[in-house]
């Protein structure tokens, strides 16, 4: 029974950290919160699946991530560079802005009925370890999770460009004059966080329903995590994440009638106990 | 010269000298009086002349002027982004609909409870939330906004709360000495709406210009060279938070009262989002932009018909509006004004 | 009037002030803090403003023990500092702001305060928009309001030239024996702090080296060998 628990969060737990690391990263280096990150998931989940129709679940899990990276890069040149000057409130709302432009597109395109993708045939079905039988999927889920994190902790703790991600995220002030291009780090980091959603996009498929709703469910959960986490400290939205899946699927076995309350009743929780944050992060003033 | 009693809000302060008109000890009455021709004649005029298709757009164009009121004086004042409105707003009104049917109140007893209720919510997430940076404030918004909506569709909860289906107001008795069918009323709510909306709109300059809103613009600007200080930096935007919360209580009340029905979709993060447009096209700074923003969104949106190409529009407006039009319509006809005034003045002198 | 015993600062594992003592009475002179980048002033300062908590050691002030208190406490007990790097309103006027804080404070002789810090003849204008050595003045101003009994001024030289700078260090040194107030000055400066300082303190790569008079500190070799031991 733990057990199940256990793997059914770390499933959902990978593909928040996928979303909440890249949402962190761009805070940690520009002080931006991306609204829109929703809605680039969302459009990652729905590219998946019309490319999946195509030509299968493992061409969309390549092709769309790329796709998504193009249009991190369109963003970061056409929105947040010309808009650097700006506050950081006003940028994070023209990002709220164009969230619900793109989400509106993706509805026009797709209409509003629910879609479902189905796993591939190596990934459907389920396996039978140590007396419990577990989805095959959701396994493959939890590899591409740790993959990813373990990507991201080689890429943060062993490059130039991942160090200075660090110190900037912990001390802007001081960071900044250490000389790196922090343009094209910049840039290099917020395409990075849109292919990752897209492929939380493409996995969620089999996972997850696909809907119109999906972009504002999953930032606010992005959110919840990032600010449980501590703004800008990617190894508190790591926690964070692996925290809140634990939280939202104990919820729904143990406190069914209040679950889609549960994340929500976590970050007050947070809020009162620790107002920081987990990570040495920047959430007070 | 020495102008020691400046403060930073448009609406409301001296406007600038029109042509030659009178010297500077005629200009306070006559801006008085101008203020109460415009008081008058809107509260009278409309229902004359516009029928009651035209006063149902305008009184809800008043409402969501006053909940983007709310929302723009915490931005423009304390630098905080609420995204979460609308859980005030349809939640002041869910639970006057719920005092009335579950609870048995009489209109004016379930007035003051739904009142009382939002004003301790408000107080306590506020304590919450307030303390850190705006951007974490922004965030925290939404997620409370979501999470009141939510929690009205909760399984458990749909016999209070109506779930998908929504409540109908059973309303029984007067407030006031008006009826049902008075607040129905186009025409006759039209009146309850604009005193309403006039009354939030002083009440929220005033603060502004209060030694509060001088406080709460300077930790805006410096919150830590305020600390420094010797000020509470806390207080003061806790003390915001909630007063804005008030005012948007009261549209929601207002907005109860009005149409007799509460669904889900008024707690929902499209009118929080619609809210914050109405905000941007009027133009935050000051009372006048954001009524007016409101009274405009309402129009607009019923021009552009068609649900999913209202929310376009919205994610568009509140782009273009914050790149190319920061001050909004009202604010920046007021420049606009202030502006050829100054020229004028130079060339005449 | 202030007494810091064994206070240390650090940030994670760096070590920014370690086990340091201070004394400074309230007798109208300037006690100047010196000594090489990276020796921890600003830490000092900031530790015994309440800026950051300190990890070991205690704050006294006028013989209570404050180490635990807000800042804005501290400031309205007559604590008062002011910035290495500015921190003004830029978008608030210069009288708009100094009124703000003397209402608070309860100050009701900001005339003083403008004339010292010889502001009359920028009140009307915004912080943001006068020069930087003007800015740095109404920064001073800030502190100045409210009658403290103690400043804490961080390198209010900066960015000003070394005659502006002497000028201020005169300024800030009749003032404080005017009003009998204890004045703590960090300072790169050392000509500055050496001609208007009636006491110094030397740090060293967080640690206390040196206190005395201009003349012990200037003939004290380990002070000598400190700051050129960083140059070599």
């Amino acid at each position: 029974m733990i057990a199940l628990l256990i793997a059914n969060s770390l499933a959902l737990a990978a593909l928040l950290i996928m979303l909440a690391s890249g949402l962190a990263l761009i805070y940690g280096l520009r002080d931006v919160i991306n609204f829109g990150h929703g809605a680039i998931y969302m459009l990652g989940a729905y590219l998946g699946y019309t490319v999946a129709l195509v030509g299968g679940f493992w061409l969309a899990l390549v092709v769309v991530p790329v796709l998504l990276a193009v249009l991190g890069i369109a963003f970061e040149y056409l929105a947040l560079r010309p808009l650097q000057s700006r506050s950081h409130i006003e940028v994070a709302l023209v990002t709220l802005g164009l969230g619900i432009i793109l989400g509106q597109i993706i509805i026009f395109f797709y209409g509003g009925a629910a879609r479902s993708v189905d796993a591939p045939q190596i990934l459907s079905g389920s396996i039978t370890v140590l007396n419990l039988s577990y989805p095959v999927y959701r396994i493959f889920l939890i590899v591409m999770g740790l993959g990813s994190c373990a990507l991201l902790a080689l890429w943060l703790g062993f490059t130039p460009s991942g160090l200075y991600v660090r110190a900037v995220s912990q001390d802007p002030s001081v960071a900044r004059m250490m000389g790196i291009n922090a343009d094209r780090l910049s840039l290099l980091v917020t395409s990075l966080s849109a292919a990752f959603a897209g492929v939380a996009g493409v996995l969620a498929g089999p996972y997850l329903s696909i809907d119109p709703g999906m972009d504002v469910t999953m930032i606010v959960n992005c959110l919840i995590i990032v600010v449980i986490g501590g703004t800008g400290s990617i190894g508190g939205a790591i926690v964070a994440a692996l925290l809140f899946g634990l939280v939202q699927v104990a919820g729904s076995v143990f406190l069914p009638s209040i679950a889609a309350l549960v994340p929500y009743i976590l970050l007050m929780v947070v809020l009162l106990i620790a107002p920081r944050g987990i990570g040495r992060g920047r959430v007070l003033n | 010269m020495n102008n020691r009693t400046t403060t930073t809000t448009a609406a409301g302060a001296r406007p600038a000298a029109i042509g030659s008109f009178g010297g500077p000890s005629l200009r306070l009455p006559l801006t008085l009086g101008f203020v109460a021709i415009v008081f008058v004649a809107g509260a009278v005029a409309p229902s004359y002349f516009a029928g009651d298709f035209m006063l149902r757009l305008a009184n809800e164009g008043l409402l969501l002027g006053m909940l983007a009121l709310s929302v723009a004086f915490l931005m423009n004042q304390a630098g905080l982004v609420a995204l979460g409105a609308a859980s005030i707003y349809g939640g002041a009104g869910l639970l006057f609909a719920i005092a009335m049917s579950e609870w048995n109140m009489t209109p004016t007893g379930a007035l003051c409870a739904s009142f009382l209720i939002i004003v301790v919510y408000a107080t306590v997430l506020g304590a919450l939330i307030v303390r850190t940076n705006p951007l974490a404030f922004m965030m925290l918004t939404l997620a409370a906004g979501e999470m009141i909506s939510h929690g009205v569709m909760l399984e458990g909860l749909r016999d209070y709360t109506g779930g998908a289906d929504g409540l109908v107001v059973n309303f029984k008795g007067s407030i006031f000495g008006m009826e049902a069918a008075d607040f129905a009323s186009p025409a006759r709510f039209w009146l309850v709406a604009w005193v309403g909306a006039w009354l939030a709109g002083l009440a929220l300059w005033a603060v502004g210009r209060s030694r509060l809103g001088a406080i709460l613009r300077a930790v805006r600007e410096n919150e830590e060279r305020m600390r420094f200080s010797g000020f509470d930096t806390y207080l003061p935007r806790l003390i915001a938070y909630v007063l804005v919360n008030i005012v948007a209580a009261i549209a929601g009340l207002l907005h109860v009262l009005n149409a007799g029905f509460v669904s889900p979709e008024s707690l929902g993060l499209s009118i929080s989002t619609n809210t914050l447009v109405a905000a941007l096209m009027g133009g935050i700074a000051g009372s006048v932009g954001p009524i007016v923003g409101g009274l405009i969104f309402s129009f607009a949106q019923d021009e552009f018909g068609a649900r999913g190409l209202t929310q376009l529009l919205t994610g568009i407006v509140i782009v273009v509006f914050i790149v190319v039009f920061p001050r909004g319509v009202v604010g920046g006809l007021w420049s606009a004004a202030r502006l050829r005034a100054r020229v004028g003045r130079r060339e005449t002198s | 009037m202030l007494k810091v015993e064994k206070l240390s600062v650090s940030y994670g594992s760096v070590r920014a002030l370690t086990e340091v003592d201070l004394e400074v009475r309230g007798d109208g002179t300037l006690h100047g803090v010196i000594g090489p980048n990276g020796a921890g002033k600003s830490t000092l300062l900031d530790a015994v403003c309440g800026r950051r908590r300190p990890t070991t050691g205690t704050v006294r002030y006028r013989d209570q023990d404050i180490t635990r208190r807000s800042v804005a406490w501290r400031r309205r007990q007559g604590m008062a500092r002011s910035f290495q790097r500015t921190s003004v309103f830029q978008d608030l006027t210069v009288y708009e702001q100094l009124h703000l804080v003397a209402q608070h404070l309860g100050d009701d002789r900001l005339d003083d305060v403008i004339a010292v810090m010889d502001l009359a003849g920028y009140l009307d204008q915004k912080a943001g928009r006068i020069a930087y050595g003007v800015q740095r003045r109404v920064d001073v101003a800030l502190a100045l309001i409210g009658r403290p009994h103690l400043l804490l001024m961080d390198e209010p030289g900066a960015g000003l030239s070394a005659a502006e700078t002497l000028r201020l260090f005169e300024h800030l040194r009749d003032l404080v024996r005017e009003r009998k107030i204890a004045a703590v000055v960090v300072e790169h400066d050392v000509d500055a702090v050496f001609a208007c300082c009636g006491t110094v303190t030397v740090l060293d790569l967080g640690r206390h080296l040196a206190t005395g008079t201009p003349q012990e500190i200037r003939a004290d070799h380990r002070v000598v060998a400190a700051y050129l031991g960083t140059a070599a």
